[in-house]
């Protein structure tokens, strides 16, 4: 396809709007990608002061410029916080459409469609956002409508949707950190909740891995479970959700948004994933009961603390996984040896 | 600019803790001020030994180094007017130790003012300067600034609860200051020094920080004046009457109008409304205190006192208060809220005529301002909006600010009482401290025979702000 010249022409509304942004850096500790990162030229100001910079021609347009305009999850956090008003993600979106198709369009945190795709559309079906579209034979991104929620990646039956920078939301990231946790000695339970259903927190800023400090967090980390955020509970895949038992984790917990409070349906995708996998786990010869979903309001962080706690009485009662597999295996030789 | 040895620096601090992009140092390059300039390279350590060797490096190839926590400053302290080296010390935000026996806490400088309050809460403790940019603010950048906050009246700035700190000099060496005690009669504190020196004599690698008890009740009250004098003389009679508020709050007209405009709170049209808190253990203590500050409204003209202890009720009650950010940026189209002048401290008895004096000075040079603050520590708040791409405004807006310093001045009150000097404050903050400032520099050249950290702040910026570095803004010509 052939590259349009860079021009400033969405974002030519937005200069004195630019001015209203004090810098206060409010917006900074609520953007996930700053938390991943901590580098404050991945925050949402910082994007402000970019295109502050484009603007006035202090700064020229480059790929890693675009990169950083197109790396964004659209959760409206740094809207929210933003102590002057200043519409930042309609701001970005206009910056997006300035640089799609120029020489420095990129994908950042938007889907991108892999070699592997077999056409299926199921990716176009389910996007909340009609971000994906069939042309020219091809599953391509509108990379202006995406709204880097993930659903299409979570269900590619090929694995061929995928997103350039994930920012702590990738399957093998999270991988680690369920790996890391259950290692240690007092483990028992991964919880996933979403970043609106707890809102706020990527896990990114609060791994402890220092033996005699830890990173601060909203509350101290406790030994029993670890929270990990993801950006939409659609994200989390079957096999994601399974990840935690393969170390003997003694449950998994999924929070997401009550219904019809989700615009990706993350939530509705989620419930259905976990119903699938109570089988599986039966067949398994694990208690279904050890993965549970709940619906967790946005920012009721005193629900989600009480449904975790529920659900560690209830994990306790279980007991470790280990346990309750060979026991179930005795049984079952038992059964065979008297038959 | 100077060429730097961009491989050696990533050799100190890794490959992945340097970035030298004209986007990223655009980025860097400002602050919450209205100054703007660039580094030469952004460099972000994550233990002491890598700042001991960057400050070795930069000490040896003498090349400016500007320390900085969120950038959130509102008055240039970590906009590198000089080039140099900006110290991102984000990467170095671990909470090391809370100690409630011997109630303290130690923090690396990039711990987030907000976290470490989350982190402490367990134990029923807080770290109280809490400025009103805590949820981004750094412990460092606090350090650096002495940052206070509404609660200041009550329980002090950054310095008075700061015991001790780890603090890497030009050149790399590690050197300790201060104690674990709460009190200390030995020798200079120097520790103490650093608070509020904006990054001009070392690189805060630890601070050990005490905390205090989380009061049990909390009741705040509100009352409305027709008369900013009368409000004036509340404040001064309240803060001379036997009690020890935990906020004292201000808001004029123009704010009032300005919350009104934006966000359809119905606040009262009133000249000033008053918002008065007290805090304690024992509820018998704080209905005192609160009754105190409502009879001394009542006896200054005050009308619609209404009181709560309930959260929610507070929270309606400060609302006014917290939207007066927002509202002001939202004010109108064409004007942007800008922090110059904005925050200096006056004697108790002289807070409603500095108020008075704010507006007159904004009547008389076409500017709009607004007058707001925790007049329990005798800090005043301005905001100036202005038209910012127009540079006659930028030619009102200084001899708006000079005007205002000089009342300060005349009234005994003092430049700084939060936000710093930096560069927007340099030549109000020379003028009141002349006596000394040959001891600064001084004091400076012994910790930094070099001139590395940075330079060209405080005594030795530049007088005109203006002209000082460029603006952030577009100014048409």
């Amino acid at each position: 396809m052939q590259k349009r010249k860079f021009e400033l022409n969405h974002l030519l509304k937005w200069r004195n709007t630019l001015d209203k942004c004090i810098r206060c850096g409010y917006c900074y500790e609520h953007c996930p990608v700053f938390k991943h990162t901590r580098w404050e030229t991945d925050a949402p100001r910082a994007k402000l002061i970019m295109l502050y910079g484009l603007l006035s021609c202090q700064l020229e347009p480059s790929k890693y410029m675009a990169d950083k305009i197109f790396s964004c999850f659209n959760c409206q956090q740094c809207v929210a916080a933003c102590s002057s008003g200043v519409p930042l993600t309609e701001i970005f979106a206009d910056a997006r459409a300035d640089f799609v198709n120029t020489e420095f369009d990129t994908t950042g945190t938007t889907s991108v469609t892999g070699s592997g795709c077999g056409n299926c559309l199921t990716c176009v079906r389910a996007c909340p956002h009609d971000a994906r579209y069939f042309k020219d034979g091809h599953i391509v991104t509108d990379s202006i409508m995406c709204q880097s929620c993930g659903i299409c990646t979570s269900l590619c039956p090929n694995q061929s949707v995928s997103s350039t920078h994930t920012y702590g939301t990738d399957r093998v990231y999270l991988n680690r950190l369920i790996t890391d946790f259950l290692q240690k000695q007092e483990a028992k339970v991964i919880v996933f909740g979403c970043n609106w259903s707890y809102y706020p927190d990527l896990q990114s800023s609060s791994y402890d891995t220092e033996s005699s400090s830890y990173i601060p967090i909203y509350e101290k980390p406790d030994p029993e479970y670890k929270i990990l955020i993801t950006m939409c509970g659609g994200r989390l895949t079957k096999p994601l959700m399974l990840d935690p038992f393969l170390e003997n984790a003694w449950g998994v917990l999924v929070a997401c948004c009550p219904e019809g409070e989700c615009e990706n349906d993350g939530n509705l995708t989620s419930a259905k994933r976990v119903k699938a996998l109570k089988p599986i786990l039966s067949s398994l010869d694990i208690n279904p009961d050890r993965i549970e979903l709940v619906n967790i309001a946005h920012g009721d962080k005193a629900g989600f603390q009480k449904a975790i706690d529920n659900f560690m009485e209830k994990i306790k009662t279980l007991g470790p996984l280990v346990d309750e597999r060979s026991m179930n295996q005795q049984i079952r030789n038992t059964k065979y040896s008297t038959d | 600019m100077k060429t730097i040895n961009i491989p050696k620096l990533k050799e100190i601090v890794g490959e992945n803790n340097v970035k030298d992009d004209p986007a990223d140092l655009f980025i860097y390059g400002s602050d919450a001020s209205v100054h703007r300039a660039m580094p030469w390279v952004i460099v972000r350590p994550e233990n002491v030994e890598q700042v001991q060797g960057l400050m070795k490096f930069a000490d040896e190839e003498k090349i400016p180094v500007i320390t900085r926590g969120s950038g959130s400053g509102m008055c240039g302290q970590t906009v590198p007017s000089q080039g140099g080296i900006t110290l991102d010390m984000k990467g170095m935000n671990r909470i090391l130790e809370i100690n409630p026996p011997d109630v303290y806490c130690r923090v690396e400088p990039g711990v987030v003012d907000d976290d470490l309050n989350l982190a402490l809460k367990p134990y029923g403790v807080f770290y109280p300067p809490t400025p009103a940019s805590s949820r981004t603010a750094t412990i460092g950048g606090e350090i650096g600034n002495n940052a206070s906050g509404v609660r200041s009246v009550k329980y002090g700035a950054t310095r008075d609860s700061v015991l001790g700190m780890k603090v890497v000099l030009p050149g790399g060496k590690l050197i300790s200051l201060g104690t674990r005690t709460r009190v200390e009669a030995t020798g200079y504190q120097i520790h103490k020094l650093i608070v509020g020196s904006e990054g001009t004599l070392g690189v805060v690698v630890e601070a050990t920080l005490k905390f205090v008890p989380i009061p049990k009740f909390r009741c705040l009250g509100m009352a409305n004046f027709d008369r900013l004098e009368d409000a004036g003389h509340a404040i001064a009679d309240i803060m001379a009457g036997g009690i020890i508020p935990s906020m004292l709050e201000l808001v004029d007209n123009v704010a009032i109008k300005a919350v009104n405009k934006t966000m359809n709170l119905g606040l009262p049209d009133v000249e000033a409304v008053l918002l008065y808190e007290a805090d304690g253990m024992v509820k018998e203590a704080v209905d005192y205190e609160i009754n105190t500050m409502k009879n001394m409204c009542e006896k200054h003209g005050g009308t619609g006192l209404q009181s709560s202890y309930d959260a929610k009720e507070r929270a309606k009650i400060f609302m006014g208060r917290k939207k007066l950010f927002p509202a002001l940026s939202k004010f109108s189209e064409l004007h942007a809220s800008t922090s110059l002048a904005d925050d200096m401290a006056v004697p108790y008895s002289k807070m409603a005529e500095m108020a008075r004096t704010i507006h007159d000075v904004a009547k008389r040079n076409n500017i709009i301002m607004t007058a707001y603050g925790h007049c329990g520590s005798g800090c005043m708040h301005t905001k100036i909006l202005m038209e910012t791409s127009h540079q006659d405004q930028w030619e009102s807006a200084r001899r708006a600010v000079a005007e205002i310093y000089e009342y300060v001045r005349s009234v005994n009150g003092t430049t700084s009482a939060e936000h710093g000097i930096g560069l927007s404050k340099a030549a109000a903050f020379k003028a009141e401290k002349a006596d000394s400032l040959e001891l600064m520099r001084a004091i400076k050249k012994a910790f930094d025979p070099n001139n590395i950290l940075n330079p060209g702040k405080l005594m030795d910026a530049p007088d005109d702000w203006v002209t000082a570095t460029d603006l952030r803004y577009i100014v048409e010509s």
